[in-house]
């Protein structure tokens, strides 16, 4: 059984269709990323399956249970830290969490450690005492993803996690949400920035304008844009660096496109460059071409979004 | 955990908010303690009966109405900030988080009203503190009425508060103006026509002003009809604004916005 799954599911605002038909899955424990520009349906997905919004029509399901008919069930296993964050302007931080984690079943034991441990992680223990009208845009962030962390739901969702957060909290939120996932929940996060992507996802969903495009793991989306690795070399200048040899390295299996790229430089667009960079060498050392440097670029999400919508992704943090 | 205990949680949550607005706290406070105070140093000289008997509980009354209204705000504030999504993210139904505002909404306004009602019983004893034990139970599901109503308003004012506060100035006006809150049914009598005195007669918040200075001040024995009366006058305002607002998150989960 998925974790996770979405058939035909349409949502509409109006005239504005914001879901078309998605069919969506996602495995049990592990990290699905949606990745897609603003406007794609990465947050109506979301808080379809968070219940807050119904579908127009099509189902949804989060661990067999039909979001449409078992709201109640379904908020008992999950949780969702918004991409703008919740909570009461007159509270302080600690009192938000306090009550989430009382609301969601977290025994009262636990809760003040378990507050504490979470708040010091974030680096949010010095903003205890500040109103949450009073706190920065990353502060309020920080406290979002906290009442997942505290909660440790079975479905968790994210939705752009590290926005507003600095690079180090950035790399904090996602090693949290590893733990949480190594733990046994099963994580979906909506983003724009392919670094968020690439760190987190076991796989990724490319969303653009309400559908599906493409799901994979990040490797297999990688590989499968034709020649999206780029290999440049630099070889000795002498009597076997020849147009000959050229020839014969844009004939090697993979090859998309060899160009020269200067003085005896060479670009190569090739699909799979861990399987044509042996065979190059060794064609390289039959000719008795020495190489003089090797370096190996392997396509950026944004590749694969470009490649998969034609598009360019945004990448704006705080889009 | 029990949908109950969560509706507890969360109204216990809504209840605190509305005293940590000091802001407001202040505003309430000072404007029901000032009437009191002009009414007892001024009215009380001008007229031939003993007006600030009459009006101490028209100001607790009225306490309770203003503090219940604010749910509406909160309400409001709820939605355009987006804490009602996460609330329809918590383990909790729908119709729990409706019940849980009209809780707080109504408890809200007891505790402020009551706070009046003991600052009031150090001027003017009270005859029955017991009748005034039995009466807060009935005053408590007067302002979940009064909160149902809010939430109604707040509800049919969507994301422009402007709108909610004009609402909430025009329930207020039509209220207070047909009850006797805050002049007999004798006045009331001689100006309106007889339909009018019929509905200034039955305002709820005509017989809470009634009931606490009949059995509280006075010390006349609670007849139960009246009792009743609270009741019934009530019900259908925390019925309606509950199901006003019950619509209002429906309309939110199928459009995303109000």
């Amino acid at each position: 059984m998925y974790a996770v799954e979405t058939q035909n599911l349409i949502k509409r605002y109006g005239k504005t269709h914001a879901l078309k038909g998605l069919d969506f899955t996602v495995n049990p424990k592990e990290i699905m990323v949606l990745l897609g520009p603003n406007g794609s349906g990465k947050t109506t997905l979301l808080l379809i399956l968070a219940t807050i919004l119904k579908p127009t029509s099509g189902t949804a399901k989060v661990m067999g249970l039909d979001v449409a008919k078992q709201p109640t069930k379904i908020r008992q296993i999950l949780g969702i830290s918004f991409q703008e964050a919740r909570g009461f302007w007159r509270h302080k931080p600690a009192e938000i969490l306090h009550f989430h984690a009382a609301i969601c079943g977290v025994p009262k034991s636990e809760r003040g450690a378990k507050i504490e441990e979470i708040m010091k992680g974030l680096e949010l223990w010095e903003a205890r005492n500040k109103l949450f009208m009073h706190l920065s845009g990353g502060q309020t962030k920080r406290l979002e993803v906290s009442k997942l962390l505290i909660q440790r739901p079975r479905f968790a969702i994210f939705d752009e996690p590290s926005s507003q957060v600095d690079l180090r909290g950035k790399r904090k939120i996602w090693g949290e949400i590893h733990k949480l996932r190594d733990e046994g929940s099963t994580i979906l996060v909506a983003t724009n920035e392919v670094r968020e992507a690439e760190y987190l996802a076991d796989k990724v969903t490319v969303l653009d304008q309400g559908k599906s495009v493409v799901c994979d793991t990040v490797r297999n989306l990688k590989d499968k844009i034709a020649g999206g690795d780029v290999v440049e070399l630099l070889l000795e200048p002498g009597p076997n660096n020849t147009e000959e040899l050229r020839e014969e390295l844009s004939m090697i299996e993979g090859t998309v496109n060899l160009v020269v790229a200067g003085e005896n430089q060479y670009r190569a667009h090739v699909s799979m460059a861990e399987a044509w960079v042996p065979k190059m060498t060794s064609l390289c050392y039959e000719r008795k071409a020495r190489l003089l440097s090797v370096r190996v670029t392997e396509p950026s999400l944004d590749d694969v979004f470009l490649h998969f919508t034609g598009k360019v992704l945004e990448t704006t943090t705080n889009a | 955990m029990t949908e109950l205990l969560r509706i507890l949680q969360l109204a216990g949550n809504d209840f605190s908010y509305f005293f940590r607005t000091k802001w407001l706290m202040a505003v309430l406070l000072s404007l029901n303690l000032s009437d009191m105070l002009v009414v007892a140093l001024v009215y009380h000289r001008l007229m031939d009966f003993n007006y600030f008997q009459f009006f101490v509980p028209a100001v607790v009354v009225m306490g309770l109405f203003v503090a219940a209204l604010d749910t509406g705000r909160r309400i409001w504030l709820a939605i355009r900030e987006g804490v009602i999504q996460y609330y329809l993210s918590l383990p909790i139904s729908t119709k729990g988080v409706v019940i849980a505002y009209l809780l707080a909404g109504g408890l809200a306004a007891l505790v402020y009203s009551s706070s009046l009602l003991l600052i009031a019983l150090l001027v003017l004893p009270a005859h029955a503190i017991w009748n005034t034990l039995v009466l807060l139970p009935f005053f408590f599901v007067l302002a979940m009425g009064l909160a149902g109503i809010a939430a109604a308003l707040a509800a049919l004012a969507s994301t422009h508060a402007e709108f909610y506060f004009a609402y909430q100035q025009i329930v207020q006006v039509v209220l207070l103006t047909l009850s006797t809150v805050f002049y007999p049914i004798a006045v009331v009598r001689q100006y309106l026509p007889p339909f009018l005195v019929s509905v200034v007669s039955h305002n709820p918040l005509s017989l809470a002003a009634e009931a606490m200075r009949q059995y509280t001040f006075v010390g006349d024995p609670i007849q139960p009809w009246f009792l009743v009366n609270i009741l019934l006058t009530s019900i259908p305002f925390t019925i309606v604004g509950g199901l006003t607002y019950f619509w209002a998150l429906r309309t939110i989960q199928v459009k995303g916005k109000l």
